[in-house]
C-alpha cells in the first residue's frame, strides 16, 4: 500500500532529514511511528502529502509514484489520504459542519452527498449535535475530532494522524485514540505518528521507530522503545 | 459542475467578507480615501479649465475705426467679421457709444472729464469688438483682416496688448497640465501601493486558511477564485461608497466654486453626472485589477504548501 523504497531528504545546507529509509506498510494496518523530535518523522508525513520533495529514493502509494509527482496532481492525492494534524487546523470562520463539507466542495460534490456524509461522519465522531458550532465554541479534543470527521469524507484508504493527540489532555486524547482504532476495525489504514509513550504502549500495534532519518526498529506488536 | 463550483466561490467570498466584516469594510474605506483623492484632483481639472474658460470669454478683439468711416462699410466689414468661422460674435460700438462709455468710466475723474469740455467734440474712434471661439483664433482673425474687401477703414487694433497675455496664458495653462499630469502620476502610484498593501494585508490574514484549504485537497484555483471574487467585491463596495460620499461633497462645492465664476461656467455635479460611466467606471476596473492583482500575487505566495 505504502512503500517508501531507500529515501533521502537533504536540507540545504547538508541536513539528512530522512537518511536511506525504507519501509512498506500493508492496506488496513494500524501503524505508529515513534521516535524523538528531529529524527525525521515529519518530514516523511510531508513527503507523503506531497509538501516536501525527497532527494533520493522513491515512494509509492498503491500502484502510483509520487516520488515526482506534479503540482497540479497534489490535490487529488491530498483526497486521497485523510490527514490529522497536532494543531488542529481547522477553518475559524466556517462551522464545523461548514469545516466538514468544505473538504467534500473542493472535490466537487453535489449539496444532496454533502448533506447525506457530513452528518453520517459527525455521528461516527460523535459530534453530531455540534456540527453547527464555530471551532472557538467547542473544545480542543471536540476539535480533533472534527477534524478526523473532515478527513474521513473522502473515505480515504489511508489516514495520517501526525501527534494528533499533542495538544491534547490523557482522557482527550484517548478519546481519539479509541476513534483512530474504531476507523481502522472499518479498514482503513492509520499511520500514527507519536511520542507519546502511554499511547503506543496502550495499542499494541506494529511499531516503527525512526532515529537519525532511518529506520532502527520495526516490531509487529511492539512498544516504545526509546 | 463549472457552475456549482462558480455558485461555491461567489458563497465563498461573500462569506468571507461578511464573517471578517471589520476587515473588509477597512480595506473599503482605504480603497474610498484613495478614491477620494483622484476623484479631487478630478475636481481641481475642472475648475482649473472652467478658470481658463472664464478668462477666455473675457478676452476679445478691438478694431478701431477711422473717425470718418461711413455706416455702410463698417456695416459691410461687420458682416465680413461674422461670416468668419472662427468668431462667435461682433459688436458695434458708434462713437456716441464710445463717448458715452469712457464718460461713465472716468466720471470720478474731474480732469478727464474737463479736458474733453475743452476739446468740444467727440475725439473717440467708434469700433468693432470681436468675439472668438478660443485664443489662438484671434491669430487667425487678425490674419484675416487683410483679406477684408473694407479693411482700409480700420486704425488701430488692441489685441497686441492681448498677445503677450494670452501667450503667457498659454504657458501657465501648459504648465499647470503638465504639474496636474505629474501630481496624477504620483498619486496613482501612491493611490496603487496603499491599495495593494492592503488587500496583501487582508489576505496575510488567510494565510493559515490557504494552508488548510491545500491539505484538505483544494485545487489552487478553488483556493484563488474566492479572493479574486472578493477583490472585486472591495472595489464594487469602494467605487460605490466614493459615489454616496462624492455627490453630497460635490453639492455642497458647488456653489462655494460658482461664486467665482460666472453663471453656468462651472457646473462639477453635471460634469460628474455626464461622464458618470467614464470616470466611476474605469475608477471601478482600476480599483478591481489592482486588487485582482494584488490578491493574485498575496495568495500566490501561500499556496506553495
Amino acid at each position: 500500500m505504502i512503500t517508501f523504497e531507500n529515501v533521502t531528504k537533504i536540507y540545504p545546507p547538508n541536513i539528512k532529514a530522512l537518511n536511506n529509509l525504507s519501509l512498506f506498510i500493508g492496506p488496513g494496518e494500524f501503524v505508529s511511528i515513534v521516535g524523538q523530535s528531529g529524527t525525521g518523522k515529519t518530514t516523511m508525513v510531508k513527503a507523503l502529502i506531497g509538501e516536501e520533495r525527497i532527494s533520493q529514493g522513491k515512494i509509492i502509494l498503491g500502484d502510483w509514484d509520487i516520488t515526482h509527482i506534479k503540482q497540479r496532481e497534489i490535490p487529488y492525492l491530498r483526497r486521497q489520504i485523510g490527514v490529522v494534524f497536532q494543531d488542529f487546523k481547522l477553518l475559524p470562520k466556517k462551522t464545523l459542519f461548514e469545516n466538514v463539507s468544505f473538504a467534500m466542495q473542493v472535490c466537487g460534490h453535489v449539496p444532496s452527498q454533502i448533506k447525506a456524509i457530513v452528518p453520517q461522519v459527525f455521528k461516527l465522531v460523535g459530534l453530531e449535535h455540534k456540527m453547527h458550532r464555530y471551532p472557538s465554541e467547542v473544545s480542543g479534543g471536540e476539535q480533533q475530532r472534527v477534524v478526523i470527521a473532515r478527513s474521513l469524507v473522502h473515505r480515504p484508504k489511508i489516514l495520517l494522524a501526525d501527534e494528533p493527540t499533542g495538544n491534547l489532555d490523557s482522557i482527550n486524547a484517548a478519546d481519539i485514540i479509541s476513534l483512530l482504532e474504531r476507523i481502522n476495525r472499518l479498514g482503513t489504514t492509520i499511520i500514527l505518528v507519536t511520542h507519546n509513550k502511554e499511547v503506543v504502549n496502550s495499542l499494541r500495534r506494529r511499531v516503527i521507530t525512526i532515529d537519525g532519518g532511518r529506520v532502527i526498529s520495526d516490531q509487529k506488536k511492539g512498544k516504545y522503545l526509546l | 459542475m463549472v457552475i456549482l463550483s462558480f455558485i461555491r466561490i461567489v458563497k465563498f467570498a461573500f462569506q468571507d467578507f461578511f464573517r471578517n466584516f471589520w476587515l473588509s469594510l477597512i480595506t473599503i474605506t482605504i480603497l474610498i480615501l484613495s478614491l477620494f483623492s483622484i476623484n479631487f484632483l478630478i475636481i481641481v481639472g475642472v475648475v482649473s479649465q472652467a478658470a481658463i474658460a472664464s478668462v477666455e470669454s473675457k478676452i476679445d478683439l478691438s478694431l478701431y475705426l477711422a473717425t470718418d468711416a461711413n455706416e455702410e462699410d463698417i456695416g459691410v466689414l461687420k458682416n465680413e467679421l461674422t461670416l468668419l468661422p472662427e468668431v462667435t460674435g461682433v459688436e458695434y460700438i458708434s462713437k456716441a457709444q464710445a463717448l458715452e462709455a469712457f464718460q461713465f468710466k472716468h466720471k470720478d475723474d474731474s480732469e478727464i472729464i474737463e479736458s474733453l469740455r475743452e476739446l468740444g467734440n467727440n475725439p473717440l474712434n467708434p469700433s468693432l469688438v470681436v468675439s472668438a471661439r478660443k485664443l489662438p483664433d484671434y491669430e487667425k482673425v487678425i490674419a484675416s483682416l487683410d483679406n477684408l474687401s473694407k479693411n482700409n477703414i480700420i486704425e488701430s487694433r488692441d489685441f497686441d496688448d492681448h498677445k503677450s497675455l494670452l501667450t503667457s496664458m498659454q504657458n501657465i495653462t501648459y504648465k499647470a497640465q503638465q504639474v496636474a499630469i505629474l501630481i496624477s502620476i504620483i498619486f496613482g502610484a501612491i493611490t496603487i501601493l496603499v491599495v495593494f498593501n492592503a488587500i496583501r494585508i487582508a489576505i496575510y490574514t488567510h494565510q493559515k486558511e490557504i494552508r488548510i484549504m491545500k491539505l484538505v485537497g483544494a485545487s489552487n484555483w478553488f483556493i484563488r477564485a474566492p479572493f479574486l471574487a472578493e477583490a472585486i467585491l472591495y472595489a464594487f463596495g469602494g467605487v460605490l461608497g466614493i459615489i454616496l460620499i462624492f455627490y453630497p461633497f460635490v453639492h455642497l462645492l458647488q456653489p462655494y466654486l460658482g461664486a467665482f465664476f460666472e453663471a453656468g461656467n462651472l457646473q462639477l455635479v453635471g460634469y460628474f453626472q455626464d461622464n458618470f460611466i467614464k470616470i466611476f467606471g474605469i475608477q471601478f476596473l482600476i480599483a478591481a485589477i489592482i486588487n485582482i492583482v494584488a490578491s493574485l500575487l498575496a495568495v500566490g505566495k501561500y499556496l506553495k504548501v
